[in-house]
């Protein structure tokens, strides 16, 4: 059975990706955080892990590179909100999440998602990594 | 009336008047003075010599004349009309001319004045010698005749006077008319310079030699100052320009920052939106697959993802006014396809009341760009201008040709650059926009619609494709007669 790590520091989106990674036959574990993800990791091994790039303590792009460090076959999908992250009107640090998600790729991960996609797209990325 | 009196003519005339009523008088008493004095020395010579005329022919005849001879030479003294009293003292006797009138006989007083005694009469004492015995002829004449010629003297002076005053102040008048005349051109003139007329030439023709130089000097003033006038009003005018000009593009600048300022505003909530509509979506998703087909609740959740779907458009269309999607931009040699793609999928979709009409060069291009956005940017220009008309109908104008960018425009545009572009142009008849709405069109949400009808992400979205493109965007609009969109994508050197 795939093994599947989630990790988003959304209670909503954990629950829902694990309900629908279980219901497609997915062996599914969630993480709040990119440290308690890799615990996971290194604890029960994963084919792919799901992270999402703005996360407080290690966020995505740091998770991707210490998972593509540590275990170069696991798959990495990074998925973002899109838009950007400062605080309301607070420029011009503003982080451009597409620039945040290039910086992922060129850490290692595999695959982008931009935030809201539907659960087909979600399974057709997964399968197409996993090529299960 | 009291510039009146303060003219030249017044006070020339006043000045005049001035000087002879302080020397006039003085003049006229000293010539009266003069006139008398003569007068009465004339007369009392004439009294004199002729008394002592008289006199010495009676010291001569003394020894013939009889009393009654000595009384007839006495009357023919009066009767030649010299006389009005005459008579003789010899010893205790004197002798009367029987002509004498009554009143006069004892008048006789010594006058040593004219006009003594104030009896008209001027009494002379004549002592001679009558043989042996002492006499005194006593004469008196009258003074009247010399009074009047003395009056009659002082009003031919009087005349004399008023005559001479008359011409004077004639030819002060004439005097000060031929002065005043140059000084008051130069007047009116002065007066059209200040009242704004720098055009008005100092040309008073004058003889008199001050009056000329000041012209002269007044001419070379107005002259110079028209100079620098016009250099001033130039400077003005150039000024005024570049100050319009500076505030366009503050007012462009601004507007840029706020939309920057926006657009990072829009880029976080879309974020978070994001977050939130992902789980819903998901959610929904799950909760249908587990309901049965024929669940009543099934067609309200189907609407739960209708509705979550049109919240993740609008959310894209927020990022893409935002930050650029990150989609790729590639140099495509010839919009004209593009563009024609764009206006017929339009006018598929607007009523017929609205007529569409394409002016395209071929091929327009080449242009570094994103085709899709493109036509998004073509289809949200068209869709408003076609709300623009919902109401009477109108005509769409597309087009699309090569146009440059003068350094001139690149100033007001601060985004463009000098040089060769693709303008796109979509032109309505519909109702316009005043100042204001022009003002607020790209900001995201700013809507004239009803609400429900439109997002007013529209502009939004076209904005940041232009702005992703390195274009930029302008605006024309008039109410009631239409609206004017040109977009300039730069040419691209590949």
């Amino acid at each position: 059975m795939t093994k599947v790590i989630v990790i988003d520091d959304e209670e909503d989106i954990r629950i829902v990706l694990k309900e629908i990674f279980t219901r497609a036959g997915y062996d599914v574990r969630v993480a709040s955080s990119g440290d308690e993800g890799l615990d996971l990791l290194r604890e029960h091994g994963a084919d792919l892990v799901i992270t999402d790039i703005i996360m407080p303590g290690s966020d995505g792009v740091e998770t991707a590179y210490d998972i593509r460090m540590e275990f170069p076959q696991t798959k990495i999908i990074v998925m973002s909100g899109g838009g950007n992250t400062a605080p309301l009107g607070y420029e011009p640090a503003a982080i451009n999440t597409t620039a945040y998600l290039a910086s992922a790729e060129a850490v290692g991960a595999d695959l982008t998602l931009t935030k809201p996609f539907d659960r087909e797209e979600l399974l057709k990325a997964v399968r197409e990594l996993t090529a299960d | 009336m009291a510039g009146n009196l303060k003219s030249l003519l017044a006070r020339m005339i006043l000045a005049v008047l001035l000087i002879h009523a302080l020397v006039l008088p003085l003049l006229s008493y000293a010539m009266i003075v003069v006139v008398r004095n003569a007068q009465e020395e004339v007369f009392i010579d004439h009294v004199r010599i002729y008394s002592r005329v008289f006199a010495d022919w009676l010291q001569a005849e003394s020894g013939t004349l009889s009393d009654a001879d000595i009384v007839a030479g006495l009357d023919s003294s009066i009767l030649g009309g010299r006389c009005v009293y005459a008579a003789l003292s010899k010893g205790d006797s004197r002798l009367f001319s029987s002509l004498t009138e009554p009143g006069n006989s004892d008048a006789f007083k010594e006058d040593f004045e004219f006009g003594d005694h104030d009896d008209s009469i001027y009494f002379i004492s004549t002592p001679l010698q009558l043989g042996d015995e002492a006499a005194v002829l006593q004469l008196g004449f009258d003074e009247n005749p010399t009074l009047q010629e003395i009056a009659n003297a002082k009003d031919a002076i009087l005349l004399i006077i008023v005559i001479y005053l008359l011409v004077t102040v004639g030819l002060v008048v004439l005097l000060s008319t031929l002065l005043s005349r140059p000084l008051n051109r130069l007047r009116r003139d002065s007066h059209k310079i200040a009242s704004g007329d720098y055009s008005r030439k100092m040309a008073a023709d004058s003889s008199i030699f001050e009056i000329s130089e000041l012209t002269r000097d007044l001419e070379n003033m107005r002259s110079t100052l028209v100079g620098i006038n016009a250099r001033l009003e130039g400077e003005i005018v150039s000024r005024e320009a570049a100050e319009a000009e500076r505030r366009k593009a503050e007012i462009h600048l601004r507007h840029m920052h706020r939309l920057q300022s926006i657009g990072t505003l829009a880029g976080g909530v879309a974020h978070e939106f994001n977050n939130v509509l992902l789980p819903l979506l998901l959610y929904t998703d799950l909760a249908l697959e587990d309901l049965p087909a024929d669940s009543p609740v099934r067609p309200n959740l189907e609407r739960v993802t209708r509705l979550a779907n049109r919240a993740k458009g609008l959310s894209e269309q927020i990022l893409t006014f935002g930050r650029p999607t990150g989609e790729t931009m590639s140099v495509v040699p010839d919009l004209a396809p593009i563009i024609d793609e764009a206006t017929s999928m339009v006018s598929a979709l607007i009523p017929k009341s609205v007529a569409i009409e394409t002016e395209i060069e071929h091929p327009v291009g080449p242009v570094s760009c994103n085709p899709n956005e493109i036509q998004q940017l073509l289809v949200n220009l068209c869709s408003n201008a076609f709300q623009a008309m919902l109401d009477d109908g109108g005509e769409i104008r597309v087009s699309a040709k090569h146009c440059e960018v003068s350094p001139e425009f690149a100033e007001l545009h601060p985004r463009l650059e000098p040089g060769d572009y693709v303008c796109l142009t979509v032109t309505d008849t519909g109702e316009g926009m005043d100042a204001e709405t022009l003002e607020r069109v790209f900001d995201p949400f700013f809507t004239t619609r009803e609400v429900g009808e439109g997002t007013g992400l529209g502009l939004s979205v076209v904005h940041g494709i232009v702005v992703k493109h390195n274009g930029d965007i302008v605006f024309s609009s008039e109410v009631n007669v239409g609206t004017t969109v040109a977009v300039y994508l730069p040419l691209s050197d590949e």
